[in-house]
């Protein structure tokens, strides 16, 4: 096998494991809130209005996060009163100040137009 | 390799069931190719967000004085309108005005054209780049495009509606679909805008009609000011005694009234309504991080100022200990960028290139930007570091 056979392997195994990191993981269209107990209360909470993505990009502080939380539930995300905390735990501890940067995907080249045109003043 | 090829197949297809599942927009597809994201339109873009559709210019797009539709950032706040028919479509205009008035598009292209070349940024361009960072589209440096904007004069249809001596402020309504219990995005401003023979209710854009995305079939263009001041997908025109009040004018598009320590919070009497730019250039290439051969190198950049005008670039390639003019492009508009670019002998070696604007009201580029809450208006100086082998 040849060395980028070997990379694009290993490249594979990293997405094909949970183990990924939001940076190796942006690509994909349906980004996902991270594993843990609040996943799937976050998910219905928070993903009825927007995708996974505005949330994975944040790196905000617990007490940013509970001021964020509390504006989405007036909002209209539906969040238990119990469920609060942890979700504000949930969210702070995935995606606080200390985690890796972000990197975000890009779109495909455009096929229909010719690109890069020079556009001026004439 | 075909066990890659169906790998990613499935990878792909599994995303795209999963987006027709999830009330994904049916325009956005994964494609095999690369990881990336089908967007029909889009060229390269940074995808900050899908749903709402959120896109960012990439840097190097920034050698083009107009930038190609293909290429222009994109802010959305909340779902685009589902159904827009330019058939169906109306603009009213109420509120404090002699007579409430309802264009149709044709009504609508019967007014005098008029075009305007604007840069167009979003408030919260740089957001991403503030410590701590604060809540949001993490955008970094490419909420921002310049387009020749052409339509109407607002002041022309506000003629028609005759607005009344107690009108003083001019409140916009897009068609903007609101989920959950969102405040709709509306947002006014002040008359003596709304009246400037450059403010328009733009229906082309580049040449040609409004895509959706940038707010087909009409939209404010407010020049020089915040993008969020040029409502999209407009529907309603309304003249008001007062500011309008909503969440979109506070507390959201705020900036304190003074300096702020990083991290602190700011009570909303001491905010005001964000307006007009920032004084900012970017550097468009060489790209951060990139390796290149010893000679000469040309840095290439783009800067801008709101309703102000740029009169000078500087850059630096010394880490900021001399500066050295860079040449302003010849292309300009009132409320336009300036491409510039400076080229020097380049040795071999590690350089941080910076790039300082100044403007006709003497605001200069600083080295940081004033942090605030909500992340607007960055506009520190711009730096890059190279390699010259």
């Amino acid at each position: 096998m040849s060395h980028r056979n070997s990379v694009i392997v290993l490249v594979l195994i990293a997405l094909n494991t949970s183990a990924v990191t939001p940076a190796q993981n942006s690509a994909k269209l349906n980004e996902e809130l991270p594993a843990g107990a609040l996943q799937q209360k976050a998910t219905t909470a928070c993903l009825e209005c927007h995708e996974a993505r505005i949330i994975v990009q944040q790196r905000l502080s617990k007490a940013v996060w509970s001021k964020e939380v509390d504006k989405m539930v007036k909002w209209g995300a539906v969040v238990d009163a119990n469920d609060r905390d942890a979700l504000i735990d949930y969210l702070s501890g995935n995606f606080g100040p200390g985690q890796p940067e972000y990197s975000a995907p890009r779109s495909a080249q455009e096929k229909t137009t010719v690109r890069r045109t020079r556009h001026t003043s004439k | 390799m075909d066990s890659r090829r169906t790998f990613l197949k499935s990878l792909s297809g599994a995303a795209v069931g999963a987006a027709a599942l999830a009330g994904w927009p049916a325009w956005a597809q994964a494609t095999e190719q690369s990881g990336s994201i089908d967007l029909p339109g889009e060229d390269r873009m940074i995808v900050r967000s899908l749903r709402f559709l959120d896109l960012e210019t990439p840097v190097e797009y920034f050698d083009s004085w107009l930038t190609p539709v293909s290429h222009f950032f994109v802010r959305n706040h909340m779902h685009e309108p589902v159904e827009l028919n330019a058939g169906d479509w109306r603009l009213t205009v109420g509120g404090e005005v002699d007579k409430t008035w309802t264009f149709s598009l044709p009504e609508l292209a019967k007014l005098p054209v008029h075009s305007v070349v604007n840069t167009l940024e979003c408030a919260g361009n740089g957001r991403g780049l503030y410590r701590p960072q604060v809540p949001g589209i993490q955008w970094q440096k490419g909420a921002v495009s310049t387009a020749r904007f052409s339509g109407p004069r607002l002041a022309d249809i506000l003629q028609r509606a005759g607005v009344k001596s107690s009108g003083k402020h001019v409140m916009f309504r897009g068609l903007d679909e609101v989920p959950g219990k969102v405040p709709p995005f509306i947002r006014s401003i002040p008359i003596e805008k709304a009246l400037d023979s450059d403010t328009l209710i733009a229906t082309h854009m580049n040449g040609a009609p409004l895509t959706k995305h940038h707010g087909f079939p009409a939209r404010a263009l407010v020049p020089g000011w915040i993008g969020a001041a040029s409502c999209k997908w407009l529907a309603e025109i309304k003249i008001l005694e007062s500011e309008f009040v909503g969440n979109f004018m506070s507390p959201g598009y705020r900036f304190p009234n003074q300096v702020v320590k990083p991290g602190d919070s700011v009570k909303p009497e001491d905010t005001h309504v964000v307006t007009g730019l920032n004084v900012k250039s970017v550097i468009s290439g060489p790209l951060d991080g990139s390796s290149l051969k010893s000679g000469k190198v040309t840095v290439q950049g783009t800067a801008w100022a709101g309703e102000a005008d740029i009169v000078k670039v500087e850059i630096s390639i010394d880490g900021g200990s001399t500066w050295n003019p860079a040449t302003l492009g010849h292309e300009r508009s009132r409320y336009a960028w300036r491409l510039c670019t400076f080229s020097w002998n380049a040795k071999r070696g590690d350089y941080l290139i910076q790039s300082r604007a100044t403007d006709s009201r003497g605001r200069v580029q600083p080295m940081e930007a004033a942090w605030n809450p909500s992340g607007y208006l960055y506009n520190a100086v711009d730096q890059v570091t190279i390699h010259v082998a």
